[in-house]
């Protein structure tokens, strides 16, 4: 009896083992104008998500993408990297508020158009732009009044929100580390059906004393990304068109132009 | 294709970006046919630019009316239109020192 069902379980692995090598055989090999493999799929198909259902994420699930960020390339293996995760509403609330009562301040200062210090707000957009161009981009800097007028949130409602933290001290470009880091987890979360959204914006908590010492956000660490994590509501997930940008390709002793 | 050539004069500007005539903006095109005014592109837009407008078979997606709207043509509503009523159509330039260089045309992933 026990041996028959040996046998089963046996023939069940096998038939799973058969199936996983029948879907990773589109994996790790390439015919030309073949289909998306799955990672391929993932990359391609991935969007910020903006609109979270209320669902908590379990925690083993965080764990596992936290994971994907643990094993990232790292210049010169420094792992410059420290994460912290914020599962509690009331403190994503808090943090949400705090950067839109910031926005609202920065909107004051450099938005000319609504800002009541007019031309004063131009001069200083003109001036920070070439302090700091691009955190004053166009896009970030039209983000500020859009999150200071409540029309684009901080988290967009995620019940999740990994922080990344930057060790200064790390080989090389720590910068980059982080943004590969992060990207791997993303990633990691997309294939596992959940939703993220890198939030830059969290650049704003360095002008809070409070917030620098509650997420430790001091030195050698400086708080460089964010990542939302949440449940999506409806399937915001997709492909969709991009710009091409213009690639020099250098073959036989010359340069041509592909796109 | 644009010239691929920022000026002296050119990096030297920054730009104010409510000027239409200096600077464009993403912009989507609609599809007014296929559009069923669901509202989900209006709810995730990151530009906040989408709003849904009209009652019963004439609620449909419109794009606001600002001469720089915040649209940065990410198509994140195209990804999530499952109609495929909406997609960005002019993806943005904000010219001078943020001059966009070596840009090609909008195109869907290619299989090679
Ligand atoms: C480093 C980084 C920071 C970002 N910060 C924000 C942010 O603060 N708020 C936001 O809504 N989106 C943010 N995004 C998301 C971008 O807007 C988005 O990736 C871009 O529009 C492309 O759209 P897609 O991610 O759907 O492909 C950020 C993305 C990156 C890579
Ligand atoms: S998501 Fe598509 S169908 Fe729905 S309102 Fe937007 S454009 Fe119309
Ligand atoms: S391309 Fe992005 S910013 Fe522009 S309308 Fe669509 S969702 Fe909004």
């Amino acid at each position: 009896m026990t041996e028959t069902m040996d046998k089963e379980i046996d023939v069940q692995d096998e038939d799973e083992a058969q199936e996983q090598k029948r879907k990773l055989g589109e994996m790790y090999a390439w015919q030309e104008g073949m289909s998306w493999n799955p990672v391929e799929r993932v990359i391609l198909e991935r969007r910020s998500v903006r609109k979270y259902k209320d669902r908590q994420v379990p925690e083993k699930l965080v764990r596992r993408v936290l994971e994907a960020g643990r094993f990232a390339p790292s210049a010169g293996n420094s792992q410059p990297w420290r994460f912290v995760v914020v599962r509690d509403r009331e403190m994503i609330e808090e943090m949400e508020k705090y950067v839109r009562l910031r926005c609202r301040v920065l909107k004051f200062l450099l938005n000319w158009q609504e800002s009541p210090l007019g031309r004063l707000a131009w001069l200083n957009s003109q001036v920070s732009a070439r302090l700091i161009p691009n955190l004053m981009h166009p896009i970030p800097f039209g983000a500020i009044s859009l999150i200071a007028d409540g029309k684009l949130k901080l988290f967009h409602g995620a019940p999740t929100v990994i922080l990344i933290l930057m060790d200064r001290r790390g080989a090389a470009k720590p910068a980059v580390d982080v943004g590969i880091c992060g990207q791997n987890m993303v990633l990691a979360a997309h294939s596992l059906g959940l939703g993220t959204c890198w939030v830059g914006f969290v650049e704003v908590f360095k002008f809070g004393t409070k917030w620098k010492k509650k997420l430790g956000i001091e030195w050698p660490y400086r708080l460089v990304e964010g990542i939302a994590l949440g449940y999506p509501v409806g399937k915001p997930d997709g492909m969709i068109e991009r710009e091409l940008r213009e690639i020099d390709w250098w073959e036989d002793g010359r340069k041509r132009i592909v796109f | 294709m644009e010239m691929a050539f920022l000026s002296l004069k050119e990096r030297m500007t920054i730009p104010t970006y409510d000027d239409p005539e200096r600077c464009t903006s993403g912009r989507v095109a609609i599809d007014h046919e296929r559009c069923n005014g669901c509202g989900n592109c209006a709810l995730i837009c990151p530009g906040a630019c989408l709003y849904v407008a009209g009652v019963g078979k004439d609620k449909k997606a419109y794009m606001i009316d600002k001469p720089v709207p915040d649209c940065m043509s990410c198509n994140d509503c195209m990804a999530i239109c499952k109609r495929g009523a909406i997609r960005a159509d002019v993806t943005y330039d904000f010219g001078g020192f943020y001059k966009v260089l070596h840009r090609g045309e909008l195109c869907p992933p290619r299989n090679f």
